[in-house]
């Protein structure tokens, strides 16, 4: 099962992200954006091969993404 | 002995200059009060019984004095000498259930949720300082917001920024919309503050963490002091919170960016039902807001404090909110935590204002001016945010 995730680079890997980035390709990551200065990847990735992404040199912490949901426009609690 | 003002004891109060060494001579010549000092009396004497206590440790004295003993003594406090201030002693008490107060608020010039937050009495506008709001979008033709600095971006695949749900122009209505708008109160917080919005949640309400990180990572790239984010996601008590969030908000703190979110309308307290904080506002370095009513008590839906990490850090207006909405529409008045967020969110432009705050700084201010609330922290944290 493919799943997103957001994977999460260390403080003191900021400076060769696209280092980490090739790692997490080639560890399976698809690769949705690079959002340096937040200082995560965000990507799609199978759902076994999660584990390997944390093993990438420079990534700090993977997780799988969450989705969020309003109420309707006419709720009165939003 | 005076008759006491209401509130007070009819005693007094005498504050000490710095160098108060001397203080009990000084009583006593200037006044004839004679005082003992604590340090000398060890406190043996019982307070009632002297006619003056001069706390060594405080600088403080407290005296009985009569009419001609208090005009003596606030005419010593213009001389040389020991005597610093003088006033009544008060009554303290204990923290008791909030009274009930009027719920009518009159909303003629200004909504409850501004005049709750001390907006309409402040000279800063938040002119100069940059608020993301990350949300549905706006409606970029509100006239209210007309000519006002905005700069805007969709997160969300084949979606435009142009609010079709009508959650963001709430939201943004409430931290940056205006005092004065054509009709109707003011609504507005920060109404001269550089708006910027990203739109990370669709037309339909929803989202996910991607399009939201990369909202956060937009708003620190363009230097906004403040991201406002009326989000969330429901989690079970003990559920730990995301590490990447946490790690991305105090990046954004270092770098002068505070992440304010809702703490989440998942309670039910109604029946019983107290739910913890949402993700992310359960991150620790994201503020997270409760919603309080017009009269001031805890809204029924909002989130508290259930675990030892993911606290509600403050709170704001959150029910009955009127604020903008898309056209034709135009004006709406909803409820929930999002509500609050933007109206701690404008808040915080006022503060980073007036103060040059920023990242920790503006967390602790917001924190520290917080006008303190009659109920459980766990439920409001703080308190009541307080424009400057």
């Amino acid at each position: 099962m493919i799943v997103p995730v957001l994977v999460s680079v260390a403080d003191d890997r900021l400076g060769d992200l696209s280092v980490v980035v090739d790692g997490l390709r080639d560890a399976g990551l698809r690769v949705g954006e690079v959002l340096a200065a937040a200082g995560v990847v965000t990507g799609t990735v199978d759902s076994d091969r999660i584990s390997t992404l944390s093993t990438v040199p420079g990534v700090a912490d993977v997780e799988p993404q969450q989705s969020f949901g309003l109420a309707p426009p006419d709720s009165p609690v939003q | 002995m005076t008759s006491a003002q209401s509130g007070t004891t009819g005693r007094y109060l005498v504050l000490l200059e710095d160098d108060w060494s001397g203080a009990t001579r000084e009583l006593n010549r200037v006044a004839g009060i004679r005082a003992v000092d604590s340090a000398q009396a060890g406190l043996a004497q019982p307070l009632w019984e002297a006619e003056g206590l001069v706390l060594r440790e405080l600088g403080v004295a407290l005296v009985s004095a009569n009419p001609d003993q208090l005009t003596s003594l606030t005419a010593a406090v213009d001389q040389p000498g020991p005597i610093a201030l003088v006033e009544p002693e008060r009554y303290v008490q204990a923290i008791a259930a909030p009274t009930e107060k009027a719920t009518e608020v009159d909303e003629t010039t200004f909504t409850w949720g501004l005049q709750a937050v001390g907006a309409p009495h402040s000279a800063v506008t938040g002119a100069g300082v940059r608020v993301a709001v990350l949300d549905t979008g706006l409606d970029l033709t509100h006239p209210d917001l007309a000519g006002r600095t905005i700069t805007s971006k969709s997160f969300v695949e084949g979606e435009e920024v142009q609010d079709g749900h009508g959650h963001g122009t709430h939201c943004v209505g409430t931290s940056c919309g205006p005092r004065r708008p054509a009709s109707g109160p003011g609504y507005g917080v920060a109404y001269e503050a550089e708006i910027y919005a990203g739109k990370v949640l669709s037309n339909a309400g929803s989202g996910a963490d991607g399009g939201i990180l990369a909202g956060i990572a937009w708003a620190i790239q363009n230097g906004c002091r403040v991201v406002s984010m009326s989000l969330g996601a429901a989690v079970r008590p003990g559920q730990p919170y995301s590490r990447t969030y946490e790690r991305v908000a105090s990046r954004a703190l270092a770098r002068g960016t505070l992440i304010i979110a809702a703490a989440g309308n998942e309670s039910d307290r109604a029946h019983g039902g107290i739910a913890p904080v949402g993700h992310p506002a359960n991150c620790p370095s994201i503020l997270a807001v409760g919603a309080v009513d017009v009269r001031e008590k805890i809204a029924d839906f909002s989130s508290a404090t259930v675990d030892a990490v993911g606290a509600v850090d403050i709170v704001g207006p959150g029910v009955d909110v009127y604020s903008s909405w898309p056209l034709p529409t135009r004006y709406r008045r909803i409820s929930g935590t999002s509500m609050a967020t933007p109206h701690a969110a404008g808040i915080a432009a006022l503060i980073a204002q007036s103060t040059g705050a920023s990242g920790y700084e503006l967390w602790a201010r917001l924190a520290q001016t917080a006008r303190r609330l009659k109920l459980p922290s766990t439920d409001v944290g703080s308190g009541m945010v307080q424009a400057p």
